[in-house]
């Protein structure tokens, strides 16, 4: 043709990234000759449905491995020492081993504290009050979030007339793939309602769980397993009530002495059950937090509060308070 | 105007009263006649004479003087006439003989009083009655008592008093709808309609007329009404959607309907009706169909918002009958996939597979354990297994078991049922053969999308339905005014 040539203008594949929440439309130009509405194919640089497909079932099957595996070391635990219980050491051992692969061993993390997996959605519902948004469950969530998959949501009940903006958005943006449900690890549902805070999990065979303190305790419990040692896990436990109990409701007098048996603790420790952050540290850090009194904190506790900032963990709860 | 009180059957039918003169009452004066409204009736308005047009609730002589209950709608103030310098004890008789319901004008003084009257809306004013004019006279004989119609189900049976059926109501619907409860039902009902114009009007909505007269039967096959049509026959619409979804390929983009559906299923049961209310929704949406379960969800929250701030006494008073718990409802609304659900019944010992349809007691059950676990009356249930939804329910692209389907709940029971549509005419052809439908009949329904669609969802609630389970009714019956179901056509 007499006719110059022209470079072409862009490279022949480009690879276009497709939202996968749409079903797909075939390709327009692949059948000129049809009739414009039958004019159907895959939409170019689409990740191949096949591949993924896989990809998913493969998952899938890593995870019933993964289950299998904690279900076999269970019975394993069982058989060959089978007063298990009986053997502080021995239990202790074998649980810090098995708990050890976090990442991997999520999901039978999961399992140990919330039961079975239906293959649905395990969702944890909160009920908590606007009056007094609950700081620890807040910091939990966000470890949750770093840990798992989690699903969270915020609603406000019709009880409720209002509710200030920021306690809406406190559990961070919506997740971009919070369409589907059912890929999530865990569900955090926060209902803001007066007038006590409650946790629901399984109607059928659990309790509601009542109060912040033993909420906290539920949730961290999916983080890590409570210490073994019987007499750190009373330690923890203590610091937890005392924070609830006198540091966030008590009278200055008790307020005074919990801030002064704090400040012993943290000058034998860097953290308030020992040498790992804990649950005692988050309690105390949020009820400090709540009764806004860390300005008049003596010099340890001071130090403290300045290392469970350098965390990150709670700055969220820290925006919320201002 | 005249020596003392007189008593007239204006607009030409003067006849005698007990023996007394009647006077043809046509005055100049009542053009300028200010008419009080019964509600308005407040201490404020203490000793004033002012002119009132009401139903004679009740009546009762007692000796020199009689007490009347005096009806406008749902409120009510006692009235006295007594023997004195303003009325004669003839006067009196007159009043006391006043049928119940009869319409009347009365002249009277406003009075302030010591005790409350416990009984009336107006519980601090009475009036004196200086004057009593009948407007409109009642038959004597009344098919049902208003006050038996409004008394709460258990307490007519410990007392020995009666309470009206269901069957003599709806014969004697004009009657029964002057009760306060009914004019409390009806005013909310007029309210959700009002809501939901305004909501989706305010979302950039527009409202549309579908037809109601159809060639075919728009919806899969479910049973439809026959009507001749000329020289052939046709159909009564099962729902607007055909029309809807037409509206969106002519770029509508987000339409509405309020007008009547038309259903011949021979079901009586207590949430059937042949012929009710839909309130339609159909919408194009950009990227997901979440768009449109996010729209129809706010919606409904936006409606019941606005009846708790503006229906609150009507909600009393229907509950003073019929009492129920609050309705309740969480915003931005609850969402649970199908599988969370199955897992939800499965935990409560309900045996079901997976792509099983919920019956009816399970759906209740479900209601009950969601109330339970997330305290909410209202949720949507998403991703309905592929084989129980219509064949024209966009499958899910991700997992080809479930679709892009949802319906909503109120108190456990269904209220919408909706999906994304399939848009694509040859997936839609492939879904009807796979269902079985012959192509011929809904030629015409996939034609409409041979020409460019967009993507687009949508749904249909029963505005009878929603009434009754957000006042906590047992009946849809009591939420339309003029129920059709399979034994009833009429009145």
């Amino acid at each position: 043709m007499p006719m110059y040539q022209v470079k072409p203008v862009s490279e022949a594949h480009i690879q276009i990234e497709l939202p996968t929440c749409m079903y797909k439309v075939p390709n327009i130009h692949a059948h000129r000759g049809d009739s414009c509405a039958s004019e159907h194919a895959l939409q170019n640089g689409e990740v191949d449905p096949a591949v993924k497909a896989l990809g998913a079932r493969q998952d899938e099957i890593m995870r019933k491995l993964y289950e299998l595996k904690a279900t076999v070391d269970g019975l394993a635990k069982t058989v060959t020492t089978p007063d298990a219980d009986l053997d502080l050491t021995v239990s202790s051992s074998l649980s810090s081993q098995s708990f050890s692969s976090a990442t991997s061993q999520s999901i039978t993390d999961l399992n140990t504290v919330l039961g079975k997996d239906l293959g649905a959605l395990r969702d944890i519902v909160i009920n908590a009050n606007p009056a007094r948004p609950p700081l620890s469950l807040l910091v939990l969530h966000s470890l949750l979030c770093q840990r798992y998959r989690v699903l969270s949501t915020v609603h406000v009940h019709s009880s409720v007339p209002s509710v200030p903006p920021q306690l809406l958005s406190c559990l961070g943006p919506r997740h971009a793939e919070s369409y589907a449900r059912h890929t999530f690890q865990l569900g955090f549902t926060l209902i803001w309602k007066d007038p006590k805070l409650q946790m629901k999990f399984s109607i059928q065979n659990m309790c509601p769980i009542e109060g912040e303190a033993n909420v906290a305790r539920f949730l961290f419990k999916l983080l890590t397993p409570y210490p073994s040692d019987p007499v750190l896990a009373t330690l923890v436990d203590s610091w937890v009530d005392m924070a609830f109990f006198q540091l966030a409701e008590g009278s200055a007098k008790e307020h005074s002495a919990v801030l002064r048996s704090l400040n012993s603790a943290l000058g034998r420790s860097p953290w308030l059950a020992g040498s790992e952050f804990s649950l005692a540290d988050i309690a105390c850090y949020c009820c400090m937090l709540q009764s806004s009194s860390s300005s008049a904190a003596p010099a340890n506790v001071q130090r403290w509060v300045k290392s469970c900032d350098n965390l990150g963990h709670f700055s969220p709860v820290k925006l919320l308070m201002q | 105007m005249h020596g003392y009180s007189f008593f007239f059957l204006p607009l030409g039918m003067c006849k005698g009263v007990e023996g007394f003169e009647v006077i043809r009452f046509m005055c100049v004066c009542e053009a300028e006649r200010t008419l009080v409204h019964v509600q308005d009736l407040t201490p404020e308005k203490a000793d004033q004479l002012i002119w009132l047009r009401a139903r004679v609730h009740t009546s009762r002589a007692k000796g020199k003087q009689c007490f009347l209950v005096l009806r406008q709608q749902q409120f009510n103030v006692q009235a006295l006439v007594a023997v004195g310098d303003r009325a004669s004890k003839q006067m009196v008789k007159f009043a006391a003989n006043i049928t119940k319901e009869s319409i009347v004008d009365v002249e009277a003084l406003v009075r302030k009083v010591e005790q409350k009257i416990e009984s009336c809306s107006q519980q601090d004013v009475e009036l004196h009655i200086e004057r009593i004019l009948v407007i409109s006279q009642a038959e004597p004989r009344l098919p049902l008592q208003l006050d038996d119609a409004v008394r709460p189900d258990g307490e007519g049976e410990e007392e020995g008093r009666a309470t009206v059926n269901q069957d003599t109501r709806l014969d004697n619907r004009v009657i029964d709808l002057r009760t306060t409860t009914s004019q409390a039902i009806f005013r909310l009902q007029s309210g959700v309609c009002q809501l939901f114009r305004d909501t989706l009007t305010k979302k950039g909505f527009v409202e549309i007329q579908t037809p109601k007269i159809i060639s075919a039967a728009s919806e899969g096959g479910a049973n439809v009404f026959t009507v001749s049509y000329f020289k052939t026959s046709a159909y009564l619409a099962q729902s607007p959607q055909l029309y809807k979804q037409m509206c969106i390929c002519a770029d509508f983009d987000k339409v509405f309907c309020v007008g009547p559906v038309f259903r011949a299923e021979d079901s009586n049961t207590h949430r059937h009706l042949t012929e009710f209310v839909g309130l339609d929704i159909e919408m194009a949406f950009n990227y997901h169909y979440h768009e449109v379960i996010d729209s129809i969800t706010d919606t409904m929250v936006q409606i019941f918002k606005g009846l708790r701030e503006n229906f609150q006494t009507e909600i009393e008073t229907v509950n003073k009958q019929f009492p129920s718990e609050p309705f309740k409802f969480l915003e931005p609304t609850l969402r649970l996939e199908y599988t969370e659900a199955l897992a939800m019944l499965r935990e409560a010992g309900v045996e079901m597979g997976d792509e099983d349809d919920l019956s009816t007691p399970n759906e209740k059950l479900l209601g009950r354990l969601v109330k339970e676990k997330y305290d909410t009356d209202f949720y949507v249930l998403d991703k309905y297994p592929l084989a129980v939804r219509p064949f024209y329910t966009m499958p899910d692209p991700n997992n080809p078991k479930y679709s892009n389907s949802y319906d909503m709940f109120m108190r456990g029971e269904e209220i919408l049922s909706g999906a994304q549509r399939v848009h694509d005419p040859h997936l839609l052809t492939e879904r009807a053969i796979h269902h079985q439908i012959d192509l011929e009949k809904i030629k015409a329904y996939i034609d409409s999308f041979r020409f460019g669609a967009p993507p687009h969802g949508g749904g249909g609630i029963g505005l009878e339905r929603v009434c009754m389970l957000y006042l906590g009714l047992h009946n849809v019956r009591q939420t339309s005014m003029f129920p059709r179901d399979p034994k009833r056509l009429t009145p």
